[in-house]
């Protein structure tokens, strides 16, 4: 087991991983920027170093400031958290080309996943279902509708050129699909100089269900269950729960089967996240994979009762998993808020000093934060505040909790996106469960927010 | 603590390569420092200046910019227009090329803008830290070998 971890990171999860390294008997050092100097994270730990200048690129993402405070902490082992350093594969590697301990998968299974073409190929050559359409660029309109049949309707016609949202078109029936294919074909020539096309399988409700993986260094793998994180505002998770409300038992052991199989064939080690989307049939794809913790994590930890972060330590250093899969179960209903410091209604980041806090607490209610009075949310990093985790015997009481909880968190002197959740927990599709990855555009398109937001 | 027995530790240190002193006895406290100090004798890492640098590293500034922030402890002897050096990284900080060479700058010493006060250590890497501007060194802050953080102030010195 490791002596003395270096966390390679601020904020909540460097506090989370002080907290699971101290229940561990391990020291901990923590590294920050000058502006970071009086965060809890630094106060918490057993020792600490400046490492630089408020920006990251200074100081989190400084590599040779944290290999050397490593050496002059005599730390053992790097944790790199989320963002920052943790799916730098040249990172890793210097990490253990010092002699050090890297708290995270391997450097060839970060480099597989970063590249997003390569992560897919692997991955469908390890057996995880892709998202049906054409390998390449469409030939002529007569594969395209031989494609398009296979594929199924509706489908989705990109410009190769393409992005953004722009070079798009979904048809729906095979009458229309030549005549869109020309206009879309001639649309894409004259804005971007080129005129091939893909098509592709269009899921009209798309839903973000990932998998947590947990795996040894001896090839054994299993898999924690699913988070749905549908509510996202831009390609950013607002909301998590687990177990999604779109899964029954059989699509359960499915996805998860086919997950650690694949982990299995590419011998992945320690923890990561396999991102799926599942469409309105049950049919589900892989997206990508995420090889660290999870800013999600906790939801996980709450229907499990497994603390992830101690788990992930172990094993980095080389412990076996010593679980089975039917030793995994989940009990109960989690459900993760994201608490930002941005306005409610334009979503704009609104650093600051925090001037009064308090965190609601009570049964089921964990709050993951470094935030305090007089706390000040720095520009320079991430807008998160904290993480409000409700756990409860079921998600209508977890829905219900989480409600509850919200009326008793006070932030004042920041703006935060508390108004927008408590909102989100009465908007109905949300309620029922029944929300995909653009509820949040119609929840925000159909309902004025209160007065004074 | 009577005067005489203050003059048997000082006589005591003479000679010798101590260069600090805190004594601690019940409500006594003592704290010396000594004006001259010899050459350091221990190192942490005992690398040559010219270890060969990584390849993938990217080599941190060699150059220090000189005492525009960071308030240092408080000396006793410093005057209120002194100015500290502090540490362009986190690193181990030496005073002098090699255990068995003397510092760089002895206190009392005037140093030249440009003139190299110390090494810290980063990755293997020797880096010298250059005087930005010239001063007579009041204190060194910090023991040889020690860690420093970056922006930790390494030494004070007057404007000359």
């Amino acid at each position: 087991m490791f002596h003395k971890i270096l966390i390679a990171n601020r904020a909540e999860i460097a506090l989370r991983i002080i907290r699971a390294a101290r229940e561990l008997g391990i020291e901990t050092v923590a590294v920050h920027s000058t502006a970071d100097a009086n965060s809890l994270h630094v106060k918490f730990a057993d020792e600490s170093l400046c490492i630089g200048p408020p920006p990251s690129k200074e100081s989190y993402l400084n590599i040779p400031a944290i290999l050397s405070a490593a050496e002059v902490s005599g730390a053992d082992a790097i944790h790199p958290g989320y963002g920052f350093l943790s799916e730098n594969a040249e990172f890793a590697e210097m990490v253990q080309h010092a002699g050090l301990g890297w708290i995270g998968p391997r450097p060839e299974m970060i480099r597989m996943m970063g590249n997003k073409i390569r992560a897919k190929e692997a991955m469908k050559e390890a057996g995880l279902p892709q998202l049906p359409g054409s390998e390449g660029v469409v030939g002529d309109e007569r594969e395209l509708v031989r494609l398009a049949e296979k594929v199924g309707f509706p489908v989705i016609l990109k410009a190769a050129a393409g992005g953004g949202g722009r070079g798009m078109k979904i048809v729906r029936e095979k009458e229309q699909l030549a005549q869109m294919y020309r206009t879309a074909s001639a649309e894409a020539l004259a804005a971007f100089g080129n005129g091939d096309m893909y098509v592709e399988r269009y899921v009209e409700r798309p839903r973000h269900i990932e998998i947590q993986i947990v795996a040894d260094e001896h090839g054994d793998v299993v898999h924690f269950g699913e988070r749905e994180c549908s509510v996202q505002r831009r390609h950013q998770k607002m909301l998590e729960e687990s177990p999604s409300p779109a899964l029954n038992e059989k699509l359960r052991e499915r996805m998860g089967r086919v997950a650690v199989e694949a982990m299995k064939k590419v011998r992945y080690n320690n923890l990561g996240t396999i991102e799926f989307l599942l469409d309105e049939r049950g049919d589900f794809f892989f997206m990508e994979m995420n090889t660290r913790i999870q800013v999600e994590h906790p939801v996980t930890e709450s229907v499990t009762g497994i603390d992830l972060l101690k788990e992930q330590i172990r094993l980095a250093a080389g412990e076996e998993l010593g679980r089975t899969q039917k030793s995994i179960a989940l009990r109960g209903h989690a459900i993760e808020l994201r608490i930002n410091a941005e306005d409610p209604v334009s979503f704009a980041p609104s650093p600051g000093l925090i001037t009064a806090y308090h965190a609601p607490g009570g049964l089921g209610v964990r709050v993951d934060s470094v935030a305090h009075e007089q706390y000040r949310v720095l520009p320079f990093y991430d807008s998160m505040v904290a993480k409000m985790i409700v756990t409860a015997d079921s998600r209508p009481a977890a829905i219900m909790r989480a409600r509850r909880a919200l009326q008793e968190y006070v932030v004042e002197g920041i703006k935060t996106n508390i108004p927008f959740h408590k909102r989100l927990l009465q908007f109905e599709p949300f309620v029922q469960g029944r929300y995909d990855t653009r509820t949040v555009e119609r929840l925000l398109a159909e309902s004025a927010p209160p007065a004074g937001g | 603590m009577d005067v005489e027995k203050l003059r048997e530790i000082l006589a005591a240190l003479q000679g010798t390569d101590v260069t600090r002193l805190d004594w601690t006895n019940g409500q006594e406290r003592l704290t010396l420092r000594m004006g001259h100090p010899p050459a350091p004798v221990t190192a942490l890492h005992a690398v040559p200046a010219a270890a060969a640098a990584p390849a993938a590293l990217p080599t941190p500034p060699q150059v220090t910019p000189l005492a525009t922030a960071a308030a240092a402890p408080a000396a006793a002897a410093a005057r209120d227009d002194s100015f500290t050096v502090n540490s362009p990284f986190v690193g181990t900080f030496y005073r002098s090329a090699s255990p068995d060479n003397p510092p760089f700058v002895e206190v009392g010493q005037v140093v030249k803008k440009g003139q190299v006060l110390c090494i810290v250590e980063a990755m293997k890497l020797m880096n010298e830290i250059e005087a930005e501007q010239p001063g007579r060194l009041l204190e060194a802050l910090i023991q040889n070998g020690s860690p420093v953080e970056y922006g930790e102030p390494l030494f004070r010195f007057e404007p000359v």
